[in-house]
């Protein structure tokens, strides 16, 4: 009966699969491929409604294939991809933007943008909410390559100097450039979303043709709008455009702050630290002590000789001007029950002090203010510099001696 | 601890998950999903280079054994599967015909309820059976006159129900009206316990144990721990896995890497109270700190670097309800999450105790039924991840309550699809210290602490089950970071590979690779007998129960080493190779991997002088083990059960010494003598002399019992044969037992001798050892005795053979063999009233005495009612 027969027609479309599915995930690219050329007759009597159905499948199976397959070439996968293009107006838009995809990773920029041009004019009834999206993206990616453009036209003006007579149809070109670019990227980025590329393209533009307001505001915009995601990117780009700016010392301190709140473990918080170590108001110094303990409470910054000498130096300046101890064992509070065991345990002095000497300098110093002089680190850091007569580590356990008194401050 | 400086692009929005679907199988293929500018400081000179978020091209590694190969020898003790679908589910033709429209499954009830009562009938029926044993009539005979009043005829009500079975799903049940009847009259007041509460216990778990079936998360995180070598020089790391029949002994055991891992000395063993869900381990400052996690207990163990040191338990908790994760962390030594069904998580610290962070019963972003929590640890220490189905929060340890943030969300945030849930979240430390892996049941998301909410990474992995194991394998810089995925009950193993995170954003780099799974060696395997192939089946089959893996540079070449552990306890081990130094030949490599059916696992392989390679040896001894420690125990495969106690123990019954000079050198002609096939007539110890001519058998009075029986059976009418005999000795039994329990009750009165034996399940075993041994103690003249009797003498002297004739001798009886076996004088009455009980019995043929004679005495779970059921009845009449 047809009953039957369309149930054993989906049982072999199904075993099919599976083969393929089989050889795909063992890299048997050839074999993957003999099993689709039998698959391709699913097509012929489609009666699915899964979420993916065959047309679909043989899309993303073929273009797989045809990506790791020995003996595919450009010119095949772009003919695969213009018959996928026709097989569904669903995935359309879809197909065409993995196409641009591939060949953007080829290295064939203007197939690429061609391509682009394409989908965006491409027009069928009502878009759905993903469509839209799509088309969005396609828009955005064309207005990166014509960003692209405009910024090698760039170039070749600003080699022949500001005062030669470049022909002016490249200074034009690049203005249309400028036109066909900010207009899509500023589309993109009104969306909620993570567009690092396309932001900063976008103001990189504005800045050349001095629209600093516009430029600040779009960045404030990606930063601070609570609809976007808590990236840090944006806050990141938000302080390299106040510096390139020359913005004053509280707004870029201000706009580090809040990165700070978001992710204490930034690599901007060393430059952070720095900025408030010299400042002159004691507010701002207690933010650096704060700022610097904090990167150092995450294990990626375990072994970061720069942070621990920030560190340091802070700590040794507190110590020696004996103000503000308090700040100290404020921060020291919170830690000192794990930070013992997570930087200071004989284990990591043996392996700093062999693998990392300037490393272990610093830690023993802060170790030994924080701990005492008689705290395993410090105790074997010093004993081992001494031994290997290296001066500063001598300085440095006189130094902690001569303070021990400090330690009973800090930790009473 | 660099940001990637530009991220993928990505839409971001906030709400439910809106894409509907479910699990596809391509869904992971063919996309690049976006890409990226490469390495934008170098645009100046030429076009700008792309990379696609998937796509790129990743390292290979090529396996390098046709199968996964076993590690460890087969663990003693046979393995006990756990249930499987048809074991719990209705399954019947008709009625499947009759629901084919309904969805879901049946679990069936009744054949639970029927298992019940066979498996425990003193629980169930206790005092109500030894009041009415009376009544209920066993045998086939008609009931005298005096009787019937009182006396019920069971064997009638025995065969309705066998009908019964038979017409299952049948709609007019009219016919069983007797059963009905009985059913009617007895269901109030026969059962010990209310049958109804049973009956919502025993519902309550059997729809337990069908969510276990379809989804068992108690596995989550896997057993099996690998603690790789202390130092660089060093090739001995440690495995932790579970072994034993219950899963619930801790095994560590030392692993030298060779070309195939292979287990040096034997490992260190501890026992514990339940079976290990979970082995989780972490290395601190040098030393291992191995959690281990069972249902209501949680320990920590420390391995010194040094190897050869033990492993040193440092405490243990108890919970009340069933935990349900335990990581260790990776910051501070001695340090642990813990996670509860109750919705509890807790940091663990062996100095401090318990901290408890958060207790919320519900979940966290929106109402899931589930009470699985995991919790782990993130790149600040004092910082905790904690996940239920809906998502993950990060919360400070310091001040949970008010400092936390939301990392995963299900939901449009991550792009999900609808049903999507949190299947096992772990963190990724050792590759990035800020990256998070997540995997559901339809896709992996790699996720950055710095950035929340918005995956760095997804895919759809395409599993067919759920991944409940990882792990990780980091790269060095420059190189590709490793994960695997594995699920339970597919045994599906993936090998993932991604970069970034710091400098440049995080890509999925390289084709996921499908890594040998456990029965996936069964193909390669040589034939077997057929019930040796099933036996390798189930146990090759059986869920995987955890997984681990290391990567290992030596010299130029650099190999990954997966282990996969089985819920049999089994660990297997596969190999690959990273080709790095030549770029291969596409073509050339791609028809190598084409025919999947090749087995080189058992060819020569040319380079080994060997003939066969490491693995197929390794196969070979893990078989011969196997089939070995497996044949023992299914000789009588009687499942324990609790009121397993023995009457004599084997040591009771061992014969005082090995055998004697005389009987290995009667051993030893009984070989050559069967070598050359001839026959023994006359055992002459100190002379032997060529064998005589074999003389026709004598045609003796009356045909004896075996010709009997051969004959009937020859004819076709066996089975009548067999009624008749049974129905005699029935009734012969009987005598006999009424007897001896006179005799007990005289016994009793002396002394009291009831705590001191009881019905033993081995009782069997042990009695067939005893005429097993019984010729070991023979002396030289004996043979002659046994020669006599008609049983070939070569068959019942072959050692481990079947006892032809079960009599056991008058020697045996004597109290003088008794008491030199070492058996205290009040049982050996008991003993001999046994065999004297044995000796009236029939001879039965060779498949039954083991079941039959086994359900004389012992309450069995096995449910052969045919052919059992009669005697199986009698049990509370004797009484033991």
């Amino acid at each position: 009966s047809s009953h039957e027969h369309k149930l054993n027609f989906k049982k072999s479309k199904e075993a099919c699969l599976s083969y393929i599915q089989d050889a795909m995930l063992q890299k048997q690219w050839r074999r993957a491929a003999e099993f689709l050329t039998f698959y391709v007759e699913a097509l012929e009597k489609d009666y699915s409604r899964e979420a993916i159905g065959p047309s679909e499948m043989i899309w993303r199976i073929g273009t797989e294939i045809l990506c790791h397959h020995s003996r595919s070439s450009m010119k095949e996968f772009n003919c695969f991809m213009e018959q996928m293009k026709t097989l569904g107006v669903k995935r359309y838009l879809k197909v065409c933007l993995e196409h641009v995809f591939h060949l953007l990773c080829n290295g064939q920029i203007d197939e690429a943008y061609q391509n682009l041009s394409l989908a965006e004019s491409w027009r069928f009834g009502e878009q759905t909410a993903i469509q839209d999206k799509e088309m969005k993206l396609i828009q955005a990616y064309r207005g990166l390559l014509d960003y692209y453009s405009w910024s090698k036209q760039k170039n070749i003006l600003l080699e022949h100097g500001p005062d030669g007579f470049a022909d002016l149809s490249v200074e034009q070109e690049m203005h249309s450039c400028f036109r066909k670019a900010a207009v899509n990227l500023k589309e993109i980025i009104k969306v909620p979303g993570v567009w690092d590329l396309f932001v900063k393209c976008y103001v990189d533009l504005l800045e050349f043709y001095g629209d600093h307001n516009e430029a600040c505001q779009v960045l404030n915009e990606y930063a601070y709008n609570s609809k976007f995601p808590a990236n840090p990117n944006a806050h990141v780009y938000l302080y390299q455009f106040l510096k390139r700016q020359g913005e004053s010392k509280k707004s870029l301190i201000s706009a580090l702050k809040i990165l700070h709140d978001i992710v204490p473990s930034h690599e901007l918080m060393i430059d952070f630290n720095t900025m408030l170590q010299k400042s002159k108001k004691r507010k701002k110094r207690r933010l650096g002590l704060e700022v610097i303990f904090a990167v150092l409470d995450y294990a990626g910054w375990k072994e970061n000789v720069k942070a621990w000498s920030c560190l340091a130096r802070q700590v040794k300046q507190i110590v020696i001007s004996e103000k503000h101890l308090d700040w100290i064992k404020q921060e020291w509070n919170s830690r000192k029950d794990w930070w013992p065991a997570f930087h200071f345990s004989r284990y990591l002095a043996k392996k700093n002090w062999q693998e990392n000497k300037s490393l272990s300098y610093e830690k023993a110093l802060v170790a030994g203010i924080l701990l005492g002089k008689d705290c395993k680190y410090f105790k074997y850091v010093s004993h081992q510099g001494c031994k290997a007569q290296v001066k500063r580590f001598r300085v440095l356990k006189k130094f902690v001696n001569r303070h021990n008194p400090v330690y009973l401050r800090i930790s009473g | 601890m660099e940001f990637p400086a530009a991220l993928f692009p990505s839409y971001f929005g906030a709400g439910p998950p809106r894409e509907e679907g479910g699990p596809a199988l391509a869904a992971g293929w063919g996309e690049h999903g976006r890409v990226l500018e490469g390495s934008p400081g170098r645009r100046q000179q030429a076009q700008p280079a792309f990379v696609p978020l998937r796509g790129g091209t990743g390292e290979t590694w090529d396996p390098s054994e046709a199968a996964a190969v076993p590690v460890l020898p087969p663990s003693a003790g046979r393995w006990i599967p756990s249930p499987a679908p048809q074991d719990i589910l209705y399954r019947n033709s008709v009625c499947r015909k009759l629901r084919a429209g309904r969805p879901g499954a049946t679990l069936d009830f009744s054949k639970q309820l029927g298992h019940f009562f066979e498996d425990h009938p003193e629980d169930a029926f206790g005092s109500m059976g030894q009041l009415l044993h009376k009544n209920f009539y066993l045998g086939n005979s008609k009931l005298k006159r005096p009787a019937r009043s009182s006396t019920i005829r069971m064997t009638a009500l025995m065969k309705d129900i066998d009908r019964l079975e038979a017409r299952r799903g049948c709609h007019r049940q009219h016919l069983a009206s007797r059963l009905r009847w009985f059913s009617h009259l007895c269901r109030d007041w026969l059962f010990e316990v209310p049958l109804g509460v049973l009956a919502d216990c025993l519902h309550e778990e059997l729809l337990l144990q069908w969510s276990d079936l379809l989804f068992d998360d108690s596995l989550t995180g896997g057993a099996l721990a690998w603690l790789p070598p202390s130092d660089t020089g060093s090739r001995t790391g440690r495995l932790v896995y579970p072994g034993g029949q219950a899963m619930n002994h801790l095994f560590f055991q030392d692993i030298v890497l060779e070309e195939l891992p292979r287990a040096r000395g034997s490992p260190a063993q501890f026992e514990l109270s339940g079976r290990i869900r979970q082995v989780a381990a972490a290395r601190v400052d040098g030393e291992d700190f191995v959690g281990v996690r069972s249902d209501y207990h949680c320990g920590v163990w420390r391995v010194p670097g040094r190897t050869r040191t033990a492993p040193a338990p440092l405490q243990v908790i108890r919970t009340d309800v069933p935990a349900s994760c335990l990581t260790v962390s990776p910051h501070l030594p001695g340090e642990l999450a813990v996670c509860t069904r109750s919705g509890t998580v807790y940091l663990w610290s062996i100095e401090t105790g318990l901290q408890q962070l958060r207790h919320d019963p519900q979940t966290m972003f929106f109402r899931d039924h589930s009470p699985w929590r995991w919790s782990d640890f993130t790149a600040h220490p004092r910082v905790l991840s904690c996940a239920d189905r809906t998502g993950l929060q990060c919360l400070d340890a310091r001040a949970p309550k008010k400092c936390h943030f939301d990392l995963f969300k299900v939901g449009e945030e991550a792009g999900c699809q609808q049903g999507e849930r949190v299947v096992l979240p772990m963190y990724l430390g050792r590759a990035h210290p800020s990256q998070y892996l997540v995997t559901t049941q339809f896709s992996m998301y790699v996720l950055d602490e710095r950035l929340p909410l918005v995956p760095v990474l997804k895919w759809a992995h395409m599993m067919k089950a759920p991944p409940l194991f990882a792990h990780l394998m980091p790269g060095d810089p420059g190189r590709t970071h490793k994960v695997l995925l594995g699920t339970s009950r597919t045994q599906e193993l993936l090998l993932l590979q991604y970069q970034g995170g710091s400098q440049s954003a995080c890509q999925l780099a390289g084709a996921p690779q499908k890594l040998h799974s456990i029965a996936g060696c069964l193909q390669h395997l040589p034939t077997q007998l057929p019930h040796h192939h099933h036996l390798l089946q189930q146990r090759l089959g059986a869920p995987a129960a955890g997984l681990a893996a290391m990567l290992q540079q030596d010299g130029t070449c650099e190999t990954m080493l997966v282990f996969q552990l089985s819920e049999a306890g089994d660990v297997f081990c596969q190999r690959l190779t990273h080709e790095a130094a030549h770029p291969p030949a596409p073509t050339s490599r791609d028809e190598a991997t084409t025919a999947p059916d090749s087995s080189p696992l058992f060819k020569a392989p040319a380079s080994s002088p060997l003939g066969l390679g490491t693995a197929a040896l390794r196969y070979h001894r893990w078989l011969r083990a196997l089939f070995r420690c497996c044949r023992e125990p299914c000789k009588h495969s009687l499942p324990p059960s609790l009121s397993q106690r023995r009457l004599f123990t084997r040591k009771d019954l061992e014969g005082p010494m090995g055998p004697t000079a005389l009987q290995r050198q009667v051993r030893q002609w009984l070989r050559q003598v069967m070598q050359e096939g001839g026959h023994i007539q006359r055992w002459e110890p100190m002379a032997l002399q060529p064998p005589a001519l074999p003389q026709p058998p004598e045609p003796e009075g009356g045909p004896d019992l075996l010709s009997t029986r051969l004959t009937a059976a020859w004819s076709g009418d066996w089975e009548q044969w067999w009624e008749d005999r049974t129905s005699f000795s029935i009734s012969q039994r009987q005598r006999a037992l009424r007897e001896r329990r006179r005799r007990q009750k005289r016994a009793r009165g002396r002394r009291s001798l009831s705590a001191s034996f009881t019905s033993s399940l081995t009782y069997q075993s042990e009695l067939s050892e005893l005429s097993d041994g019984g010729p070991q103690l023979l002396s030289p003249d004996r043979p002659h005795v046994l020669s006599q009797e008609g049983s070939p003498p070569a068959s019942s002297l072959l050692p481990g053979s079947p006892p032809a004739s079960p009599a056991p001798d008058e020697a045996l009886l004597s109290s003088q063999s008794l008491q030199c076996r070492g058996i205290p004088k009040e049982r050996r009455k008991t003993l001999r009233d046994y065999l004297s009980v044995w000796a009236e019995a029939p001879p039965e043929p060779p498949e039954l005495p083991g079941s039959q004679a086994s359900q004389l005495c012992i309450p069995s779970s096995q449910s052969q009612l045919s052919s059992a059921s009669q005697t199986r009845r009698k049990r509370p009449r004797m009484g033991f």
